[in-house]
């Protein structure tokens, strides 16, 4: 075990601790929102790891699962609103799935702060922004995910 | 029984078995990433990762010294992966991608991080916390980049053909401009006649020029043109295939007559003794059941009305050049093109059903197509506007605007064209008969382009009443006729009681059954308003979701003449870098299923936007299942069906689940203490 | 004939109509069929002892009437067995068995058109080894010395060898955890409407108890094989007295009641610790695959993406295997408990899985296995 790990959870106990939050952003919209809070210089959490797929029509269950196994605190979903999607409605087959997730998700009994599904426009900067701040807020008050396997970081 | 993996493995494993020599560029974009990361740091600590042979630190790894340094260390370490942590991929990737591909390695070989505007700017006072994250992603980027497989652009052949649904202004703007760049052009039209929408004005604004004169020789000039094939009073019925090769039926609809023969002499409606009201007139005045469309025509021909002939045969005597020919069939004919315009137009607002300030409830109450035929000198009354109810010409005339427009009641958005319709109307008639009085109710009055404010200024100049606001009540008066109207002026602050002899009402454009029709055929989309989307409302307003298929004129938004045709021009340019390339560039990026794990559960197959996945025809080897398969020229690379197929048999390439499962795994720094 | 009659009818052979399960009719039905050409194959359970059986696809009339005689302590499931083998076939199927199979059919690995499914009524079935079990604890009898079942009036009845009767009330069985499979207890699908025809002892009055089988036509494809049975002379058929269809009606009332009662009972919400719950009873998973191969509602292939990226090295804390299933399940398991019965660790899979799936196919309105209709990921329709 590295000591950067080791010390993970002592950071934790100390406040100082920063959630690791994995969001999947598509290319055309939440993505690129993320990119408009950079050039508007929205200051953010250091908590955030983005993941861009085409289209949140790509993001796999599996891959969110995946995200929570291996140790995030939180996995957002993220596209563009719902009839903005640059492929037509993969953002809506996206909705229906996210009920799935979210219903196993609750169901396993992982607090609904550490799922959570967002609009986001390419020019929403601000609101990008913003969404992160709230998610790692709440999530440092809930302290690291259940799931999270020893020792990660 | 199927034993579930047991491997000991953590999954990243690259299936091929080249050594993975990865070289990772670490730009510090002047101070706006170098400012705030610790780039030194950040490459020191990548350089420890396996796999990694060269880090590089670079001022600017986008200038040319960058791209040097990149295109140097490729070939120094013989590096087959190269991985940027710059700026965003979506603004600098092509720049990177051209650059790796000059040293000869695949494009697709690069891995963008973006550190900047994900990183440094979001935490310019959390310099430590923005390092340990820049070290994150690229970690990220490293594993992924491993993973990464060779992809290449495929093209298809483009047949140098084009095929262009309605002929309207804006369809027939589009064959003539195709046709005139060299190209065989099937223009397809429903009615007996080309010309749309327009050919039924009388004068267009904003200048107010005859309407027909102008779009006549424009008609003439199409059927003349030898390489525009005319299908009147014809449909498409299928469309199959992909841009460069679309197999199209047509069906034609039988006139009743031979159109070789036909002189559009019109001697069979002479004769006929059926009259129905004429649908070309708005209903007003009638026609016979066989008839030639109006004088113009193009193609100047007759047709048959099948429905309402009683088959007297009297018009079979009177055509001198024995045309007629009851029995006709409905024919097909099937044709190949590389190219699709649509071009389908729209209808006004049916104010009817409600019965919109009293339309169809008073005769008085008539919508402003109907008024355009009024007025027309070709119309049904020779150019005089009389009022139904008595056929008495009016002088007060009332106009409503946004009938059927910018109200959450019927539609929210604004049909663009009806204030200057009513402007151009008003002035017409006040033009023709200066004792008439007008008042326009409207809600704001907009007119944004070229002569619009000078024509809205000269309406006012000539007397035109306008009144803001809309009217909450309209009667009519069981004796006269007359149509009161209460109506709040709002400018004023005062509510008016006004009486009129006549009420034109401003219907606004709607879709009609041609849009569905094509929508469904073409597997276009709709926008909120029901009309057809383009591909991107600012940067590809004539292009759509499916390659090869561009919208022109209202079918996609409303607009007026000057615009329509416009688009019709944009879709002839858009519609020849295909057709004079010979061939289409298909999405690298796209889905691809593995025969050997796919069950044929179809499960893909709805969810592709843009029909790309086929089930095949026959089994596949021994498994006597059919397999799903992308057609590559259809996909598009959201990777939506992906994720549905519960096998794992569809993968997106370039966003392969290894690939994707090796970023999310790397965000943590787990595998380093995975002993 | 047609869709929504009901009938009471027999096997017209007598050694047929003796052994069936209430009067022959399902098997004869099934041979008729075969004999007839409507089918190239039908589906029955090959007896080896009251515990055991082997479902085989057969073509041989003789095998297919030799079949007659319901197994209670058989829970097979048919569905997959005749999945991507492009059959045209006729087969018995408990509730259970027609939604596995209408699953298949939306999958496309079965062509529901070619496949006629006779619907049994089913109470319930019960585990062979639980049976054996309970044979010992609590009817003190040796397992081997059982010569048959029945299931009346509420109690389970076994016939020994020696022809005496031994009955205790399927009450009291549950209450000390025999009886029958949990999942069943919960089941609420009764009488099989959504097969091609149901048949079951429930209706049957009078002299027929025992002796006919009433049967209800659920499709166009149930009434052919009922005209088909007949014109053949296989099975005879009248139609039953008011008194038995409201019987039958009363019954399967009563029975999808007590269902709703037992989901109650096994489904208490856990407000704290459902990740430990979980994490605890899926501790001992030996990553064997079983419940996977055996689910009847799964299409997948050996590769799929619940094992592709499931690593028995990895320190998770929850099984990558059973996260993806219980999303891919959550649509569409149909509470069959074919997993639970496989699972050589004895995890009781099936109240997982319907752990999760509960509450999507009540949020979602969506009952798999009951008709066509897709489940809703796989409908969302252009530009809707
Ligand atoms: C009352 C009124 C007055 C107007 N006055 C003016 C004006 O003065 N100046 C101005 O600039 N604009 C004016 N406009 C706007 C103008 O009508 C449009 O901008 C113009 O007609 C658009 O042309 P288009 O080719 O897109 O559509 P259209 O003119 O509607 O042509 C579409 C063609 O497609 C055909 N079609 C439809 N469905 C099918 C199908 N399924 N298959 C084959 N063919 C099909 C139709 O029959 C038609 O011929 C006015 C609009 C209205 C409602
Ligand atoms: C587990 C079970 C529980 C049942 N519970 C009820 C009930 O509560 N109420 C009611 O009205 N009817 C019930 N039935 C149906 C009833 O027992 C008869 O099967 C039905 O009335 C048809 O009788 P038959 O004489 O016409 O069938 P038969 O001619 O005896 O044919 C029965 C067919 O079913 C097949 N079969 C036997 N056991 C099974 C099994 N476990 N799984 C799948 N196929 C099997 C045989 O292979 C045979 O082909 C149940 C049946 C089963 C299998
Ligand atoms: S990746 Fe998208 S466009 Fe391509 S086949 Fe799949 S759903 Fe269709
Ligand atoms: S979803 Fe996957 S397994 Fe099913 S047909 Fe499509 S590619 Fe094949
Ligand atoms: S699950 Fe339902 S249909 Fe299946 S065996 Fe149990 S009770 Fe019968
Ligand atoms: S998950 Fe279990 S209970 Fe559900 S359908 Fe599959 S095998 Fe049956
Ligand atoms: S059958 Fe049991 S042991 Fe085997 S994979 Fe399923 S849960 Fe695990
Ligand atoms: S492209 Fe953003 S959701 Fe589809």
């Amino acid at each position: 075990m590295s000591a950067e790990a080791a010390a993970a959870p002592a950071a934790a106990k100390t406040g100082g601790w920063e959630p690791k939050i994995v969001a999947f952003c598509c290319n055309w919209c939440s993505y690129g929102g993320a990119d408009s809070a950079g050039m508007g210089r929205f200051q953010q959490p250091a908590s955030t790891r983005i993941i861009r797929v085409m289209c949140s029509g790509r993001i796999d269950p599996l891959h969110v699962f995946n995200a929570f196994l291996e140790g995030a605190d939180a996995v957002l979903v993220t596209g563009c609103h719902i009839g903005d999607c640059h492929y037509v409605n993969g953002n809506d087959k996206t909705k229906i799935k996210y009920k799935y997730l979210e219903n196993v998700a609750r169901e396993l009994g992982i607090e609904k702060e550490r799922l959570q599904l967002n609009w986001i426009s390419a020019s929403e900067g601000e609101k990008f922004a913003n969404f992160i701040r709230d998610v790692t807020a709440q999530i440092k008050k809930l302290g690291p995910s259940p799931l999270k396997p020893e020792g990660v970081a | 029984m199927s034993d579930i993996k047991g491997t000991e493995n953590k999954g990243a494993v690259a299936k091929d078995n080249e050594e993975k020599r990865v070289g990772v560029f670490v730009c510090e974009c002047g101070v706006n990433i170098g400012g705030v990361v610790n780039t030194k740091a950040v490459a020191d600590y990548i350089g420890t990762l396996p796999g990694v042979k060269v880090t590089s630190v670079n001022k600017f790894t986008c200038s040319d010294s960058g791209q040097a340094d990149i295109q140097q260390k490729i070939k120094e370490h013989n590096l087959n992966r190269v991985v940027v942590a710059a700026c965003s991929p979506k603004t600098h990737e092509p720049t990177f991608r051209a650059c790796i591909e000059q040293m000869g390695l695949n494009q697709y070989f690069l891995e963008f991080v973006n550190i900047r505007d994900h990183c440094s700017w979001i935490h310019m006072w959390e310099k430590e916390k923005a390092t340990e994250k820049a070290k994150d992603l690229i970690r990220m980027g490293v594993e992924r980049s491993k993973l990464l497989e060779p992809l290449q652009a495929s093209e298809v052949p483009v047949t140098d053909k084009a095929l262009v649904i309605g002929a309207g202004v804006a369809g027939m703007q589009s064959a003539l401009d195709l046709a005139d760049m060299g190209f065989q052009v099937y223009l397809v039209e429903k009615e007996p006649s080309i010309g749309g929408r327009m050919a039924r004005f009388d004068k267009v604004f904003p200048t107010n020029d005859c309407s027909i004169c102008i779009l006549g020789p424009k008609m003439v000039e199409v059927a003349r043109n030898k390489n525009i094939k005319i299908m009147s009073y014809s449909e498409v019925k299928a469309v199959e295939g992909y841009v460069g090769n679309f197999n199209v039926k047509v069906e034609h609809k039988p006139r009743y007559l031979d159109v070789a023969k036909c002189t559009g002499c019109a001697k069979c409606s002479e004769v006929c003794p059926v009259e129905v009201p004429y649908d070309f007139n708005e209903g007003f005045g009638t026609r016979k059941a066989i008839y030639v469309p109006f004088p113009q025509a193009v193609p100047l021909r007759a047709v048959l009305d099948k429905e309402n002939c009683i088959s007297c045969k009297a018009c079979a005597k009177a055509c001198q050049s024995g045309a007629i020919n009851y029995d006709m069939q409905t024919s097909y004919t099937d044709i190949n093109v590389g190219v699709i315009v649509g071009a389908v137009g729209f209808k006004t607002y049916d104010p009817e059903p409600r019965h919109d300030f009293g339309y169809g409830l008073y005769d008085n109450v008539i919508t402003a197509m109907e008024f355009e035929r009024l007025l027309n000198a070709a119309g049904p009354t020779g150019g005089h506007v009389v009022r139904p109810s008595d056929c008495k010409e009016p002088i007060r005339v009332g106009f409503v605007n946004c009938v059927g427009s910018r109200d959450k009641a019927t539609n929210i958005y604004c049909s663009g064209v009806c204030c200057m319709v009513t402007i151009k109307n008003a002035q017409l008639l006040k033009e023709k008969r200066p004792e008439t009085d007008h008042t326009i109710m409207y809600i704001d009055i907009r007119t944004p382009f070229r002569g619009y404010e000078e024509s809205y200024n000269r309406s006012r100049a000539l007397g035109v009443k306008f009144l803001r606001g809309r009217p909450v009540e309209v009667k009519e008066d069981p004796v006269t006729k007359n149509i009161k109207v209460r109506v709040e002026d709002t400018l004023a602050n005062e509510i008016r009681n006004l009486e009129f002899d006549l009420i034109v009402l401003a219907t606004g454009i709607v879709p009609h059954e041609g849009i569905n029709q094509i929508q469904q055929l073409l597997k276009l989309s709709k926008a909120a308003d029901g009309l057809l989307m383009e591909a991107h409302p600012k940067l590809k307003p004539v292009d759509t979701t499916i390659d090869g298929v561009f919208l022109a004129g209202v079918a996609s938004g409303p607009k007026d003449i000057p615009y329509a045709v416009s688009q019709g021009s944009a879709c002839a340019g858009r519609a020849t870098i295909l057709l004079k390339n010979k061939k289409a560039i298909t999405e690298g990026i796209t889905a691809v299923v593995n025969p050997e794990v796919c069950v044929g559960c179809q499960v893909c197959i709805p969810m592709c936007p843009f029909q790309a996945i086929k089930m095949d025809e026959t089994p596949y080897l021994n498994t006597g299942i059919k397999k799903a398969n992308v057609v590559k020229a259809l996909c598009k690379g959201c990777g939506t069906c992906v994720t549905a197929c519960p096998t794992g048999a569809l993968e997106q390439s370039h966003f392969k689940n290894n690939q994707l499962l090796a970023q999310i795994k790397n965000v943590f720094k787990f595998q380093e203490v995975a002993a | 004939m047609q869709k929504s009659e009901m009938y009471v009818g027999w096997s017209t052979k007598e050694d047929v109509r003796k052994r069936g399960g209430s009067g022959g009719l399902v098997t004869s039905m099934l041979a008729a069929a075969l004999e007839k050409k409507l089918v190239d194959a039908v589906v029955v359970l090959k007896k080896i002892n009251e515990f055991e059986a082997v479902p085989i696809i057969t073509s041989d009339v003789n095998e297919v009437l030799n079949s007659a005689g319901s197994l209670h302590s058989v829970p097979s499931n048919f569905a997959k067995l005749i999945a991507n083998r492009n059959l045209k076939v006729a087969l018995p199927a408990k509730g259970c068995d027609v939604r596995g199979i209408i699953e298949q059919g939306k999958r496309n690995a079965i062509n529901l058109d070619n496949t006629f499914i006779v619907g049994l009524n089913c109470g319930g079935s019960m585990h062979p080894v639980v049976t054996r079990e309970m044979l010992e604890v609590m009817y003190k009898l040796k397992p081997e010395d059982v010569h048959g079942e029945e299931i009346e009036k509420g109690k389970l009845i076994f016939e020994t060898k020696d022809g005496k009767e031994h009955a205790i009330t399927i009450d009291e069985l549950e209450e000390k955890g025999y009886g029958r499979r949990e999942s069943c207890r919960y089941c609420t699908i009764k009488v099989p409407n959504n097969s091609d025809i149901a048949c079951g002892n429930w209706g049957v009055t009078g002299d027929l108890v025992g002796k006919a089988t009433f049967v209800e036509i659920n499709s166009e494809k149930g009434a052919k094989l009922l005209q088909n049975a007949i014109d053949a002379g296989y099975v005879q058929v009248q139609k039953p007295d008011e008194k038995g269809i409201a019987m039958r009606a009363k019954i399967k009332g009563v029975m999808e009641d007590l269902g709703k009662k037992w989901k109650g009972k096994v489904f208490v919400p856990i407000d704290n610790g459902r990740l430990e719950y979980f994490r605890k009873e899926l501790e001992h998973c030996i990553d064997c695959g079983a419940c996977k191969a055996v689910c009847p509602t799964c299409s997948c292939g050996d590769v799929s993406k619940c094992t592709e990226y499931h690593f028995r090295g990895d320190a998770y804390k929850m099984s990558m295997y059973h996260l993806v299933r219980f999303l891919h399940l959550a649509d569409a398991c149909i509470g069959c408990g074919q997993c639970s019965d496989v699972c050589p660790v004895d995890i009781p899979l099936t109240r997982l899985y319907r752990r999760f799936a509960n509450p999507v196919q009540e949020q979602l309105k969506y009952e798999p296995g009951m008709d066509m209709r897709k489940p809703p990921y796989f409908e969302v329709k252009l530009n809707e």
